[in-house]
């Protein structure tokens, strides 16, 4: 049996660089620019620019090369599925010829375009995940979906949920560990190969996680209330969010980068 | 807005918080080539406890950013469990004046297709937007592992919390 103790949460890589200590909010909106521009380019030189673009900001963020690459093992099969579809079921000019199968320009060069912007998509997104802890992402998307709340999204109250899930992560995790520890001393089986055996095990698990989980949330809402808590207005605050001269340039130089970017992808 | 009860954001969050956590641990199914998110077992509390409809979009939010697939996974596959879970939601509603057996057994079953069909159909869309895959294949890959988590695992575990009224207990007690 596994145990908890050296699991990490999130992908924080803690450092002092340029780039962690930019404002969230700047992060999280040249992020989606990102994202943006890839869509738009569709070419391999723009996808070159944005790669070059990454490994700057890999670079200066002092990010190991090893847990971008750690980041992309999950996709793999995903990826080589893509290649295998894209490139033996598209019509075209064939250029090559496995047995029955036969693979086109058309449908190698989709497939690969596909694929790197995908890969390009997840490195850029892991930038923002890397170089921000969750506690200033929460921030930064509160502070972002403010404007929102003309139309009754409740930008303080899905920022707090955050706030304190993101907090009872840990203490869930000793919880659930616990939990387990004591259904197995009492003949639960975890492991077992059979899936219906193990989903009914896993029920004598979640039910008193349930129960626990529960008596906390009120405890808390008590000791909240008792302190006065009474929502997002007038709320002040500890760490207050602000864009330096430096965010503001580095945030247009970004900018004037992807339009270049995509003034190049097109072509 | 009216500023939300304490104890329902409170609630909100500790289903958001688990639904993480149980996302982390077991992550070798939930991320893996079928995708069984051990977690998604708890969509089935939305069928009677409002306060999950936003905990598992929260849950599922914060999951999401750690879950490797990246921004699309966040906006749309957060935004997914949010629909099927108002969904559920509703179905829960609507069995509530039935008979207890009816709403327990029957309400329930029906109850946990939103969560299985928007999930399907919503990530096949998107994966065919962005990887170009072929739709019906996708919804039939997808479709499978999340029939699994919520059938097999989550059908169950209704059952129990609504027989031995794990929940409504405690709401009695306060």
């Amino acid at each position: 049996m596994k145990t908890f103790s050296r699991l990490t949460i999130g992908q924080y890589y803690p450092g002092e660089s340029f780039i962690h200590r930019a404002d969230p909010r700047l992060k999280i909106v040249l992020l989606l620019s990102i994202l943006v521009t890839l869509f738009i380019l569709s070419n391999f030189l723009g996808f070159f620019y944005l790669f070059l673009f990454f490994l700057v900001a890999i670079v200066v963020a002092k990010i190991p090369f090893s847990w971008i690459l750690r980041g992309l093992r999950p996709l793999i099969y995903i990826i080589l599925f893509t290649l295998i579809i894209h490139f033996f079921f598209t019509a075209g000019e064939p250029i090559a010829r496995f047995g029955p199968f036969v693979v086109t320009e058309e449908g190698f060069k989709n497939g690969l375009l596909l694929s790197v912007r995908f890969i390009l998509l997840v490195v850029g997104a892991s930038l923002l995940t890397f170089t921000t802890s969750p506690i200033e992402l929460t921030d930064g998307i509160e502070y972002l979906l403010t404007p929102l709340k003309r139309i009754k999204v409740p930008a303080h109250e899905l920022a707090m949920m955050m706030t304190i899930a993101l907090r009872f992560i840990p203490t869930l995790l000793l919880e659930t560990d616990r939990i387990m520890k004591a259904q197995i001393s009492r003949g639960a089986d975890f492991e077992s190969r059979n899936l219906l055996r193990r989903a009914k095990n896993l029920i004598s698990l979640l039910v008193p996680l349930f129960i626990g989980v529960f008596r906390r949330a009120d405890e808390l809402a008590l000791a909240m209330e008792s302190r006065c808590y009474r929502g997002g207005e007038g709320r002040t605050r500890l760490r207050v969010l602000t864009m330096r001269g430096k965010d503001w340039m580095a945030g247009m130089a970004t900018i004037l980068f992807l339009l270049s970017a995509i003034y190049i992808g097109r072509l | 807005m009216k500023a939300m009860k304490t104890h329902f954001l409170t609630r909100a969050a500790v289903i958001a918080a688990l639904y993480a956590t149980l996302t982390i641990i077991f992550a070798p199914i939930s991320y893996g080539q079928i995708q069984i998110r051990v977690s998604e077992a708890l969509t089935v509390l939305a069928y009677f406890e409002p306060t999950a409809i936003l905990g598992l979009y929260v849950g599922c939010l914060i999951a999401n950013i750690w879950g490797q697939l990246g921004p699309l996974d966040v906006f749309f596959g957060s935004f997914l469990t949010l629909i099927a879970a108002c969904l559920t939601w509703a179905i829960g509603r609507l069995f509530l004046k039935s008979s207890q057996k009816t709403y327990i057994y029957k309400g329930s079953l029906l109850g946990l297709l939103p969560p299985v069909l928007v999930n399907a159909f919503g990530v096949a869309f998107i994966l065919k937007i962005v990887l170009g895959l072929p739709y019906w294949i996708t919804v039939l890959y997808v479709g499978v592992g999340q029939t699994i988590a919520i059938y097999v695992l989550g059908y169950p575990l209704l059952i129990v919390l609504l027989k031995r009224k794990v929940l409504s207990e405690e709401e009695g007690a306060r």
